[in-house]
């Protein structure tokens, strides 16, 4: 049992293309830690160069108190699930489980006894003499989760264990994952690009973008309080809603919404709203007013969505923060809005409706650095 | 294959009217050589030739058995055949893993350096080769024979093809699981390479069996060390009119080959048709 | 001493010893001979002797005035001329008329394939036997159609033609293996479509498949011309360079120098090491040609 810290660590390919940019980050012992970002924000790249198979540019990285920079994977005591598996198709269950024991030399007795453990443990007794061929992919999947916890290593490594399964079959998955980290509680590095997995999953969780650390704190910190608008955007489904505006006086403005009391200094901003905090005018929650066209209306069983466009523009999130050219393009005139409305209520499209926000649920950020602006 | 709609004028495809007077002819060398080793000398010497000659004397068989050094030469160009066959399996299996999947300094450098010896035509090397292994006293032992043949830059090559096809997630997975480079190798990669060993093993059975130029360069006194093919043509050198030996010499030289061309056809085809895909 | 213990576990140590053995043996094997042939051809040197002297470039300036060595070429560019396009015309046809769903195709398949794995030696007292000018059934089945008696590898007009003959079919199986490897990857769909757009069979095959079995042509003209030119088994054994020397091809020749002139008194392994050296020069330029050629006709597959 370990922890893992990255140190100002960097990975550079040739080209040369910079995957991760001085990452600084703690994985305390027995911690879940969740690495969420979109594709190619060097999510997997981090999680390889813990495990070993991928060379560290610069910077080091910790397990337990020692350096592992120069450690070969077969020495760091980790272990892995591979997005595909990986399982070795030539070998029965047991022995794919067995494997990494064996190598280890383990004596038999105990190799047999820890492979009926977790076979117990995962369902797989029935399954030990078969091949990967011949399982679901719900079975190989826990077979891969059996392969690497039946090492009891100092730290799991998962990359996208989810991400091949349907999805019903990923959210039964979901929950056994969570219930074995409770019982099994080892050090934990999960990556995945699925927020929503991120958030049901991690204690706390790591945005990346292109290379670089967004924020660092737990699923509901990191969904209330964003530090830039990338993770305001990223995390959240539907996302958070952002219109371009301008601050003077401490007043923003973003097209009829208008925001008193602002503290924040003259300038552009974003403003961004998550579409539960929009709710109807007269509806019992007083603040700023906000007109919306509706466009399209989506039931979704338990709740209805709605898609408008609203006065203000959009503002683009996905580039990269600290990036200068952020947000230099509005998106478009009148900027796309969501919003969350009780089952059964169905708007027409092309009507208007009115609503309100309350302004401790409204997110300002700088137009140039994408930052979050604390008002308090 | 696109259907036509067309009038069946023969009761069968008419691609038969090729193929099948193609087959006779392909087959038709082989087929004779059998049955003049079966006939008497007499009956070889008949013409017009005798197509069946009624009783079928296999005592032909016996006596070039009997008569000349058959069993030796049989019995050597097995040794050196086999014993190639095994050591480039060994040594381009190690070679080839490491050249797919080890980086190590000189990588790039080493494998250029052997595939250019791929473009030097035989006779280049044919009378340099002959004074090293001169120099190394191996002339006029079997020992000339396999020593130079020993690993194959034929066989790296194929095989480093093939290594890098793999997923390399299952050779990570074992890295990870603490497995050293040779156990992957031996746990992991090999026996998921069966199909190319057998193909690499197969095409250089083939080649070391048949092969004529380099035994008759290297062999030059000591007949215990003649190959089949150095025997064979010494025999019908020796033997030139008596075809019905020479006959039965010949199929039995080559049933070998025919045997393990029947058995194992898949990767004869295979280890052709990839060599057409290296280019 | 620490550095010392990384390295030894390193990649760089792992790689190493994986190919050592294998790069020991190619290097005396198959790296130093290329040197020291090219060493050789300057030098006058004999096989079993350890003579040697240093003559530069007389060898090759002999090579030029050589009539030997002029009818020996003569000889080579006469066979690759017969057998290349031979060999690769018989092979595309009998390749497209084997990749049919008929009856029987395993078999066909079979007999095209096998002479492949007989051996030059076994194959030569095949066609020895064959083309034996009394005794032998070719000159039986073509004097039933009129035609011959033929002297074959004794006639010095038809010993050439006799052994294009030979090694044709001996290399037809390869052709055709690759050519139908090369057959089954072009798309259904293609010949579909062309059929739909109205093409006959004659004008879909020129069109459509002829294109795609670019490259495995191309590679099939280059590795025929290379083997042709060096010819050599058949020759030694079949016809010994004649009847009067019209099969004396430059293998041969290189052969004849070194191993049975040059074992004796006379020291011709270095002037032999020269013909081969010039020999690999032209084999090399032509096969840039060929794949120079070949790279503006044929369309890669995107």
């Amino acid at each position: 049992m370990a922890g893992v810290a990255f140190d100002a660590v960097t990975k550079v390919y040739p080209g040369p293309v910079v995957a991760v940019e001085r990452l600084t980050l703690e994985v305390a012992d027995g911690e879940f830690l969740i690495l969420v970002g979109p594709s190619g924000c060097g999510k997997s790249t981090a999680l390889r160069m813990v495990a070993g198979l991928e060379r560290i540019s610069a910077g080091t990285i910790t397990i337990g108190d020692r350096i592992v920079n120069d450690v070969p994977p077969k020495d760091r005591d980790v272990a892995m699930v591979f997005q595909n598996y990986a399982l070795y198709p030539h070998m029965t269950v047991e022995k794919n489980l067995a494997f990494g024991l064996r190598r280890r030399r383990t004596p038999r007795e105990e190799v047999r006894r820890r492979v009926g453990e977790i076979a117990s443990m995962l369902g797989l007794d029935d399954l030990l003499g078969r091949r990967p061929g011949q399982l679901s992919g719900g079975q190989r999947q826990r077979v891969a989760m059996g392969r690497a916890i039946v090492r009891e290593p100092d730290v799991f490594l998962l990359d996208e264990p989810l991400s091949n399964l349907d999805a019903k079959l990923r959210v039964e998955m979901r929950a056994e994952l969570k219930r074995l980290q409770d019982r099994v509680g080892v050090t934990t590095i999960y990556v995945t690009h699925d927020q929503v997995e991120a958030m049901t999953l991690g204690e706390r969780i790591a945005v990346l973008s292109d290379g670089i650390l967004q924020q660092v704190g737990s699923p509901q910190d990191v969904y209330d309080h964003p530090a830039n608008v990338f993770v305001a955007g990223f995390i959240g489904s539907p996302p958070m809603n952002l219109l371009r505006g301008t601050a003077t006086g401490g007043r923003v403005v973003a097209g009829d919404l208008e925001l008193e009391d602002a503290h924040v200094a003259d300038g552009d901003v974003v403003v961004g709203i998550r579409p539960e905090a929009l709710h109807p005018a007269n509806g019992g929650h007083p603040g700023p007013g906000l007109a919306v066209r509706v466009d399209v209306v989506e039931p979704l069983g338990d709740e209805v969505l709605v898609h408008g466009s609203v006065e203000a523009s959009g503002a683009d999130a996905r580039r990269r923060v600290l990036d200068a050219t952020l947000l230099a393009d509005a998106v478009s005139d009148r900027g796309t809005v969501r919003l969350r409305l009780p089952p059964r209520e169905r708007p027409s499209p092309g009507s208007t409706l009115h609503l309100t926000v309350a302004p401790e649920e409204v997110h300002l950020f700088d137009d140039a650095t994408g930052l979050a602006v604390r008002r308090r | 294959m696109v259907e036509r709609p067309r009038r069946r004028l023969l009761p069968f495809d008419p691609w038969h009217l090729f193929l099948a007077p193609l087959a006779v002819v392909m087959l038709l060398p082989m087929v004779w050589m059998v049955v003049t080793s079966l006939e008497t000398e007499a009956q070889t010497f008949h013409f017009p030739p005798i197509l069946w000659p009624g009783t079928l004397r296999f005592g032909n068989y016996v006596t070039v058995l009997r008569e000349s050094a058959f069993g030796t030469w049989f019995w050597n160009t097995t040794v050196v055949t086999v014993t190639i066959v095994l050591s480039n399996l060994v040594l381009c299996t190690l070679a080839a893993y490491a050249f797919a999947r080890i980086r190590f300094l000189g990588r790039g450098v080493i494998y250029f350096l052997l595939l250019a010896t791929l473009m030097v035509p035989i006779q280049v090397v044919l009378i340099p080769t002959f004074l090293i292994v001169k120099e190394l006293r191996l002339l006029d032992h079997l020992g000339a024979l396999i020593v130079p043949h020993v690993a194959s830059v034929f066989g790296i090559f194929m095989l480093t093809q093939f290594f890098r096809t793999l997923p390399i997630e299952l050779e990570e997975a074992a890295r990870i699981d603490g497995a050293s480079r040779l156990s992957i190798l031996l746990r992991i990669v090999v026996p998921l390479s069966l199909p190319a060993l057998a193909t690499l093993a197969v095409i250089q059975f083939m080649w070391t069996w048949n092969e004529f130029l380099w035994p008759l360069v290297t062999i030059l006194t000591n007949q215990g060390a003649f190959t089949l093919q150095l025997g064979l043509a010494t025999f019908q050198g020796s033997h030139q009119t008596q075809w019905h030996f020479v006959a039965a010499a010949n199929i039995m030289s080559m049933l070998p080959m025919l045997i393990l061309f029947l058995v194992a056809q898949r990767y004869f085809v295979r280890g052709i048709a990839t060599q057409g895909l290296k280019g | 001493m620490d550095r010392f213990r990384r390295f030894l576990v390193s990649d760089h140590a792992a790689g190493w010893a994986f190919i050592l053995p294998s790069v020991i043996l190619i290097a005396v094997f198959g790296i130093a001979p290329i040197v020291w042939g090219l060493i050789l051809s300057f030098q006058k040197a004999g096989l079993i002797s350890p003579e040697r002297e240093w003559v530069g470039l007389d060898n090759y300036t002999r090579i030029a005035s050589d009539p030997k060595v002029r009818q020996a070429a003569i000889n080579t560019v006469y066979y690759t001329i017969l057998f290349v396009p031979t060999s690769i015309l018989a092979a595309l046809f009998i390749a497209q008329a084997l990749n049919r769903k008929i009856a029987f195709v395993r078999f066909y398949r079979l007999a095209v394939f096998i002479p492949v794995v007989t051996s030059t030696i076994a194959t030569g007292i095949m066609f020895l036997w064959l083309f034996d000018r009394n005794f032998g059934l070719a000159n039986w089945l073509l004097g039933k159609v009129g035609l011959g008696p033929f002297g074959f590898f004794e006639d010095p007009d038809q010993a050439m033609i006799a052994l294009v003959l030979m090694t044709v079919w001996g290399w037809l199986g390869f052709d055709t293996i690759i050519y139908l490897a090369a057959l089954q990857g072009v798309p259904q769909e293609l010949t579909e479509a062309a059929a739909i757009d109205g093409a006959g069979r004659l004008s879909s095959f020129w069109r459509v498949t002829w294109p795609m079995l670019g490259p495995a042509t191309l590679l099939l003209v280059v590795w025929s011309t290379i083997s042709a030119i060096q010819l050599f088994d058949e020759v030694f054994f079949v016809t010994k360079g004649g009847p009067l020397g019209r099969t004396s091809v430059v293998v041969f020749y290189v052969y004849r120098l070194a191993f049975e002139q040059g074992l004796g008194a006379l020291s011709l392994a270095g002037y032999a090491a020269a013909i081969a050296y010039v020999l690999f020069l032209v084999i090399l330029a032509l096969t840039l040609v060929q794949f120079w050629l070949g790279s503006r006709v044929i369309h890669y597959r995107s």
